[in-house]
């Protein structure tokens, strides 16, 4: 029993990764109907930034901090990129974001090399109602919460929150009110960076960083995050936290890594049912 | 002084040109009707006023603010109405966001507002439409389609309001409409515009014994 | 004109090979290879619109087809016909499901499937593990430059079916299903069994790709098939041009002749060690997405585009 505790607290912190990556995600597909390829790259360059300002004799907070400031500006680059260019579709943009994530390896390896990195976390084990697991996966759980909630509160009850969610609901309409889409879309992308950075710098303590890491993050994040559609940031959440708890009990009751294949196998799953059920219409052309 | 002023205006979508050498004014305080068939470029002209198409020639000039009804509603479905409403204002700054005065104007509003818009009536959400677009404060108001699918009795009350609008507080408003005889009963003057350009314009209550509007827009002559 | 163009083309191809210098000759077969696969993929893109993020699952399973067959003694020439034979099989059967998807969904899928592919690949001992096939035969065609005239053949076949396929009812048909699936459909084409047979096609190009690969190397794992293989095919669909029949062999030749002249800055004395690979990310992603944003319908339309331009002033 102390066992699943273990495994079930473990994989939401696992989870809460996936949850930050996949609402990233759905902020940037919601408002530009982009599916931002280059998601995993903001978490993959915010771990490695912090590494290097921790390894520099920053203190903690500090370096997290400006890890992710630095995905959530590189956001910004990557939106400039992607939608900067009027009348560039979303199917453009998503071969955009896929260049600029290939591109990330080329900095990443340059700044930081091509070999794994982490840095220490909440050192320790807690014990939590008799099951042992590293502290770490608590801090995990106790930022992504009120993270959740700010983000809630942001889309629910301010006005530049409620724009991004008209832009995602009506582009037109809300060009016809005077929202500068555009500009929108790439608040979405920064705001997008900085949760894909967060989650890079909340997991590198448990779980190590490479360059090219951002497969697994992407696509972890993208089956989280399929489940709402890619627009509904609650769902991704459920999604990620489901997700990083079956992976965990599957290791640790099925003894065997098969952690990203259960994410592709969901993934797929989750989307040919979708498409079913919709019949194979074609997706409205933006 | 016109508030809204197009000379000249032309514009193409590719090849197509949708509207050719338009010249159409509005006053302060004017109730201006613009009639025409499908295709003729209508929702073209309200997209050039509001500067969401270029004009391939010729001038928009618009005095104070332009705000629009657009035609199909174009709510933002996900978001309830009083959202709906508050993003009309988007353009004022946080100060001008403030929706009370709307539900003033527009009682029938008030019961709604924490619904969502997609799941409204035609009318309904033709209401927050008006509503949301009154929230820009505008000094002329371009309905684009306003009675398009709603009762009669529905729309008789929105020509109400708008009517109320325009004696009340100087509202100028740009009234688009299939249904002629609504549109001419309401302004006082008139555009007829058929394939991209204006063929007729002048008082209503004259278009509306001109022998050429009777026969293609009233459905025969007046009795 | 065209047609001295093409004659051209065929001339220098064959004179190539013996000229060049021995450690040319192995990027040389590579590139007929890679061309081929990325006939595939460009037909997928261009007629049928769909993003492929997978199509070096079915470069491998044409390779692993191949190099397992061999290695059991079936004879050489048998496994390299095979491969695209198994290649286009596991596309009908996994494109039955996931060719319902489309857009970035069916991007992920073929993503999706390729990872597991690899990880079944690396555990499966039956394929050597991670470790990799060993010991796959040779093919009886002397040597490197035989399989240079071998990898291009094999590209001049696909490329002259992807030519007669264009110029088909089912091409026209699916020209159609890409721009609109609406108007198709209402045109009376049936998109799904249309989209199906390009997918398998464009499977069996680069399943044919993958067992002269096995061969030539004689030797696999599943580290020689990375997602980045896939998506580097997809960089050079596009910047060649989709849908067209010399886009391919222009966007792999221009990419690969790149990628070949900065590996050999990349290791000059002085630079660092990570350099190559460095050098080569950075060309596929500049490329890629000055490609879409600049010319995003690649090389070949917009030189043709010119030219036609010139000729009628
Ligand atoms: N985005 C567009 N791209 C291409 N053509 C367009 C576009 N929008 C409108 N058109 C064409 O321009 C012409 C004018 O269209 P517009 O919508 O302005 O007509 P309308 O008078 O509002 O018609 P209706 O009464 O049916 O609303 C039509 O021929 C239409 O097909
Ligand atoms: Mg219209």
């Amino acid at each position: 029993m102390s066992d699943f505790l273990g495994y079930l607290l473990t994989g939401l912190g696992i989870g809460a990764g996936y949850a930050l990556v996949a609402s990233g995600l759905v902020a940037i597909h919601r408002v530009t109907r982009v599916v931002n390829f280059a998601q995993g790259a903001f978490a993959v360059v915010a771990a490695m930034l912090t590494s290097s300002l921790l390894a520099a004799g920053l203190p903690h907070g500090f370096a997290e901090l400006t890890g992710v400031l630095t995905a959530a500006l590189a956001g910004l680059l990557v939106g400039l990129v992607a939608i900067g260019r009027p009348g560039t579709t979303p199917g453009t943009s998503l071969i955009i974001t896929l260049g600029l994530g290939i591109f990330a390896y080329a900095i990443e390896i340059v700044i930081w090399g091509d070999q794994p990195r982490s840095f220490a976390g909440v050192p320790g084990v807690a014990v939590v109602g008799g099951a042992r697991l590293q502290a770490h996966y608590l801090l995990i759980l106790a930022v992504t919460v009120p993270v959740f909630l700010a983000m809630a509160a942001f889309f629910a009850r301010t006005d530049v929150g409620k724009a991004l969610s008209a832009c995602a609901s009506n582009p037109y309409a809300a060009l016809v009110v005077g929202i500068d889409v555009r500009r929108m879309g790439l608040l979405a992308f920064a705001l997008g960076g900085a949760l894909g950075g967060l989650a890079g710098v909340l997991t590198t303590p448990v779980q190590q960083v490479t360059f090219d890491s951002d497969v697994t993050l992407l696509v972890n994040g993208f089956a989280a995050a399929i489940l709402g559609g890619l627009t509904r940031p609650v769902v991704a959440l459920g999604g990620g936290l489901l997700l990083g708890v079956a992976q965990t009990l599957i290791a640790g009751y099925g003894g065997s890594a098969y952690q990203l294949e259960v994410a592709l196998v969901l993934m797929l799953a989750v989307m040919i049912v979708q498409a079913s059920r919709r019949g194979a219409v074609p997706e409205p052309a933006r | 002084m016109n508030v809204a002023e197009v000379a000249g205006l032309t514009v193409r979508y590719g090849g197509a040109t949708a509207l050719d050498g338009v010249d159409l004014t509005v006053a302060e305080g004017d109730l201006v009707a613009l009639i025409g068939p499908n295709g003729a470029g209508k929702t073209t002209l309200v997209k050039a006023l509001s500067g969401l198409v270029r004009p391939a020639a010729g001038r928009v000039t618009v005095r104070g603010r332009l705000a629009q009804v657009p035609e199909g509603r174009e709510m933002f479905g996900d978001l309830s109405v009083d959202d709906n409403l508050r993003l009309g204002g988007w353009r004022n700054g946080r100060g001008g966001r403030d929706t009370t005065e709307i539900y003033r104007l527009l009682p029938a509003l008030d019961g709604l507002r924490r619904r969502r818009a997609g799941l409204l009536s035609g009318g309904e959400q033709q209401m927050v439409a008006i509503g949301r677009a009154l929230m820009a404060r505008p000094d002329v108001l371009v309905v684009d389609e306003l009675s398009l699918g709603l009762a009669p009795l529905v729309v008789t009350d929105l020509i109400a309001h708008l009517r109320t609008l325009n004696a009340e507080r100087g509202l100028a408003v740009l009234l688009i409409e299939q249904n002629a005889r609504l549109a001419l009963d309401l302004c006082r003057r008139a555009y007829v515009l058929e394939a991209g350009r204006i063929v007729l314009h002048g008082p209503a209550d004259d278009l509306a014994h001109n022998q050429r509007v009777t026969a293609a827009y009233l459905g025969g002559p007046v009795r | 004109m065209n047609r001295w163009l093409l004659v051209a083309a065929v001339v220098v191809t064959l004179a190539l090979p013996p000229l060049l210098p021995e450690r040319h000759l192995g990027t040389f077969v590579l590139l007929g290879l890679a061309a081929t696969v990325t006939a595939g993929v460009s037909m997928l893109m261009g007629y049928a619109g769909q993003v492929s993020l997978g199509q070096a699952s079915f470069y491998a399973i044409g390779g692993y087809a191949a190099g397992l067959l061999t290695v059991h003694g079936v004879p050489t020439l048998a496994g390299l016909l095979a491969a695209p034979v198994v290649a286009a099989v596991a596309a009908v059967l996994l494109g039955a499901p996931l060719l319902r998807l489309r857009g970035h969904h069916l991007a992920f899928a073929t993503l999706a499937m390729q990872l597991i592919l690899l990880s079944l690949l690396g555990r499966g001992d039956w394929a050597g593990g991670a470790i990799g096939l060993q010991g796959i035969p040779t093919l009886p065609v002397g040597g490197d430059l035989g399989y240079a005239y071998l990898s291009w053949a094999v590209l001049a076949v696909v490329l002259v079916i992807s030519r007669n396929i264009v110029a088909s009812r089912a091409g026209r048909g699916l020209r159609a299903a890409a721009t609109s699936e609406i108007a198709a459909a209402a045109g009376g084409v049936a998109i799904g069994r249309y989209r199906l047979t390009v997918f398998a096609l464009s499977a069996a190009f680069a399943g044919l790709a993958g067992g002269v690969y096995a061969f030539y190397l004689g030797y696999l794992s599943p580290g020689s098939f990375p997602v980045l293989l896939s998506i580097e095919f997809v960089v050079m669909a596009v910047v060649g041009g989709l849908g067209t029949i010399a886009g391919p062999v222009v966007g792999a030749t221009v990419i690969v002749l790149l990628v070949q002249a900065l590996n050999t800055l990349g290791t000059q004395p002085g630079m660092p060690g990570y350099a190559p690979s460095v050098l080569s990310y950075a060309v596929y992603a500049l490329l890629l997405v000055v490609t879409v944003l600049y010319l995003p319908r690649g090389i070949v339309p917009a030189v043709t585009d010119r030219l036609v331009k010139e000729r009628r002033p």
